[in-house]
């Protein structure tokens, strides 16, 4: 157990020893080439454990995890250096089978205000009210205060909430939700850390097939490539700002449903403004718990994440771990017994 | 004869009305059966699926189509119309129309098949290909809460056709495979009033479940999109030999199948490719099959293309002629010679067409009226009810016996591992 005095001079440390690295965000962006390592935050603790989840406790863990991501001492200078007080902020949440905890959420909606953004810039949102609804999540359309709503709920707009312009990246065309196209001018993915069945793994990057009309035409060979096309599309990859994952209590075996048999307490929060460095980093946490609950790795029980090098080959960011600098806060993120 | 081509708004919505309480009666779900007797709306229409196989871990194996799609719970297949709910398999448009209109049986296109009459033509969302020159790919690429529809169940779908005169429904538009429970119910309800059932479908099934299928229809038409893998890959992401299969599992059955190619410039019009299609179509269905080669739109995404000359179309209708067929049709050029019939025997004109006004004055009992050489077909409505399929190897249960619940891949719970 790791007492608050030891966390904060912890987490402080980690901000200051990445202070003077070079700072990676964005950099997978269009034409730019990678500056330095991609830094992958992973901030534990007991209060992350908890149930239920004391949201001022998340925003404030948030904060730490955003000031050692960032460089900054100061958290309202952290969030500050991905959006501006003129954005239009999407934070797409998780909400089929293994929801992005609202607690999460929410914390993550509330952070923006550090930076000078107005609640009512702050929207969360999902495919479906219904499944929002579900994982706990209370729906605002309007008034004062984050938004919360489903593409579904646009539906008198266009193609039940999805833009009008059908666009190409890969091989399958689609339809990208009017809350990425019309609403955001930039994005959060707020995923959840779950084993899926095909890909393997579904986090920060899979969590955008939540952002496109026609998801099922994206699950053969393991989601490969299909996962980076859907990123890559301008629609996402000009607007994503920052990758934020609740592990919290992830589940490493028979996702996306839930299934409390394959979840565990982690306690844990992932950032990084790479969405690839991220999820490889989470691919690791649950081969990890697989292995310590007699599981195979992901690879040998025929679900290898092979998303991972097509998002590295769209230059999405980086899947090699000896490129990613993982900055642990509170207990180590190798540590998932 | 001419016929009216669209249900009127007030039919459209009564037959909405009518559906209320059958679709109360057949237990549909909750959030289906909210609304009945409003507009169109976005909406799921729940119903336990045939054809699937149950795996550990609450998955499900669909067996509906060769894509055989593994399914978590949660998830839905490749189609997007079909969900696995708790490791229990469920269609999500059952009864879930999103089109609905009179088209001339011609419009399908079956030209040998009641001429001249009309059919009550219906579809939900879904497919199970992505064809880059789809177009009616705003509803067969969508999910059924993406595009407004109406609960029509089976019995009212038939009562409808009755109403109306028509002696068809027409399962069409979309891809029917995607909705095979409601088209089986439907069908089946046909039968017992006497009302025909036709698919228009690309054949993507698998051949259980088209068995099945077959014994409550009356006639199929298939969508064969070219005759080479690479086609069916880089522009439908499908297979070919999946439908070539499903092809020869038709006239096995004896069901009246039609069949239609869509000419794409550069990518399937090819001499060579023609003549090896036509050449397996005379081997595998023989040669009074009824071939439609028709013309290529830009439209969805490909849009790069320009439309089929007339003059390729015309050609690949000489060269299946020559392989053997005997009844090859152009679709889509509106006047053309080629949208008629003509007695083999002596070629006069059998049945004449223009557009969708048909004659059928040549035609005498099923045989030409001048020569009186037999022209296969389906001439009355009689035969097309009488249609009883041959024996063909039995299918499969459509639905798993029992649930099979964590398999021998599942590993030890937490706490039993080091």
């Amino acid at each position: 157990m790791m007492n608050r005095r030891t966390f904060l001079a912890q987490a402080g440390a980690a901000t200051a020893a990445v202070a003077g690295l070079p700072y990676v965000a964005r950099a997978f962006g269009p034409g730019k080439p990678p500056v330095g390592k991609s830094r992958v935050v992973v901030i534990r603790h007991d209060a992350l454990a908890e149930e239920p989840l004391d949201a001022r406790r998340v925003r404030e863990l948030l904060d730490e995890a955003a000031k050692a991501l960032a460089g900054e001492a100061k958290a309202a200078d952290a969030w500050a250096c991905w959006v501006k007080p003129s954005d239009r902020v999407g934070v797409k949440v998780n909400c089929l089978g293994l929801a992005t905890r609202p607690e999460v959420a929410g914390a993550l909606a509330d952070a923006w205000s550090a930076a000078d953004l107005a609640p009512e810039r702050v929207i969360l949102w999902d495919r479906f009210e219904r499944e929002l609804r579900q994982a706990g999540y209370t729906l605002r359309a309007s008034g004062a205060g984050v938004r919360c709503f489903g593409t579904d709920s646009l539906g008198s707009r266009g193609q039940g909430g999805y833009a009008d312009e059908l666009v190409t990246s890969g091989d399958i065309g689609s339809l990208y939700s009017r809350l990425v196209t019309d609403e955001s001018t930039a994005l959060v993915s707020a995923a959840v850390l779950k084993d899926h069945n095909l890909a393997g793994l579904t986090c920060a990057l899979k969590n955008f097939y939540g952002a496109i009309h026609n998801p099922n035409k994206y699950h053969a060979n393991g989601c490969d490539p299909f996962i980076a096309d859907v990123v890559a599309h301008p629609n996402i990859r000009g607007r994503l700002r920052l990758a934020v994952c609740d592990a919290t209590r992830p589940q490493c075996h028979g996702g996306p449903a839930a299934r409390s048999r394959w979840q565990w307490p982690y306690g844990g929060v992932l950032l990084a403004t790479d969405p690839v460095a991220l999820d490889r980093v989470a691919m690791e946490i649950l081969d990890r718990r697989r292995a310590a609950v007699g599981l195979k790795p992901l690879a040998d029980d025929g679900r290898p994440v092979r998303y991972l090098a097509s998002a590295q080959a769209r230059g999405l960011g980086t899947a090699d771990l000896v490129q990613i600098e993982v900055v642990s806060i509170g207990r180590p993120w190798t540590d998932v017994g | 004869m001419s016929i009216e081509t669209d249900a009127t708004r007030r039919e459209f919505l009564k037959a909405l009305a009518a559906g209320a309480c059958g679709a109360c009666a057949l237990g549909l779900a909750g959030g289906a059966a909210r609304g009945q007797g409003d507009e169109p709306r976005p909406q799921t229409a729940v119903h336990d699926a045939m054809w699937f196989e149950r795996l550990p871990d609450k998955a499900v194996r669909c067996t509906l189509c060769p894509r055989e799609c593994v399914v978590a719970d949660v998830e839905r297949g490749y189609c997007g119309v079909r969900e696995n709910r708790g490791g229990d398999y469920k269609t999500l448009v059952y009864g879930n129309l999103c089109s609905m209109n009179v088209d001339p049986i011609e419009k399908k296109p079956l030209f040998h098949y009641l001429p001249g009459t009309g059919a009550l033509s219906v579809a939900t969302a879904g497919c199970n290909m992505e064809c880059k020159f789809c177009q009616n790919w705003e509803i067969s690429q969508f999910r059924p809460e993406q595009v407004p529809s109406v609960l029509v169940p089976p019995e009212n779908l038939v009562r409808m056709a009755q109403a109306r005169g028509l002696p068809t429904v027409a399962y069409t538009y979309s891809e029917p495979v995607v909705f095979y429970e409601y088209m089986h119910d439907a069908a089946a309800a046909g039968r017992k009033a006497g009302v025909g059932s036709v698919i228009i479908s690309n054949g993507y099934i698998n051949a259980p479940a088209l068995q099945t299928l077959c014994e409550q229809l009356t006639a199929v038409k298939v969508d064969l999109k070219a005759f080479t893998e690479k086609f069916y890959a880089d522009q439908c992401a499908g297979r070919l030999a999946p439908v070539l299969e499903t092809l020869e599992v038709l006239a096995d059955i004896g069901i009246h199948t039609e069949v239609v190619v869509l000419l794409v410039p550069t990518l399937n019009d090819s001499a060579a490719e023609i003549a090896e299609m036509a050449k397996w179509l005379v081997r595998a269905l023989g040669p009074d099959v009824p071939v439609h080669f028709s013309r290529f739109h830009p439209t969805y995404r490909m849009k790069n293309l320009p439309p089929t000359p007339i003059e390729t179309l015309e050609r690949a209708r000489k060269i299946s002629m020559e392989a053997g067929l005997r009844y090859v049709y152009l679709g889509n050029i509106p006047f053309h010679e080629a949208e008629s019939t003509y007695c083999p025997s002596c070629g006069k004109t059998v049945i004449h067409r223009i557009g969708f006004r048909v004659e059928t004055a040549g035609l005498k009992d099923g045989a030409c009226a001048s020569c009186g050489a037999k022209i296969p077909g389906v001439w009355s409505q009689e035969q097309a009810l009488a249609f009883k399929p041959r024996a063909t190897p039995a299918a499969p249960p459509p639905t798993p016996p029992a649930p099979a619940r964590s398999g021998p891949s599942s590993p030890p719970p937490p706490g039993t591992s080091p």
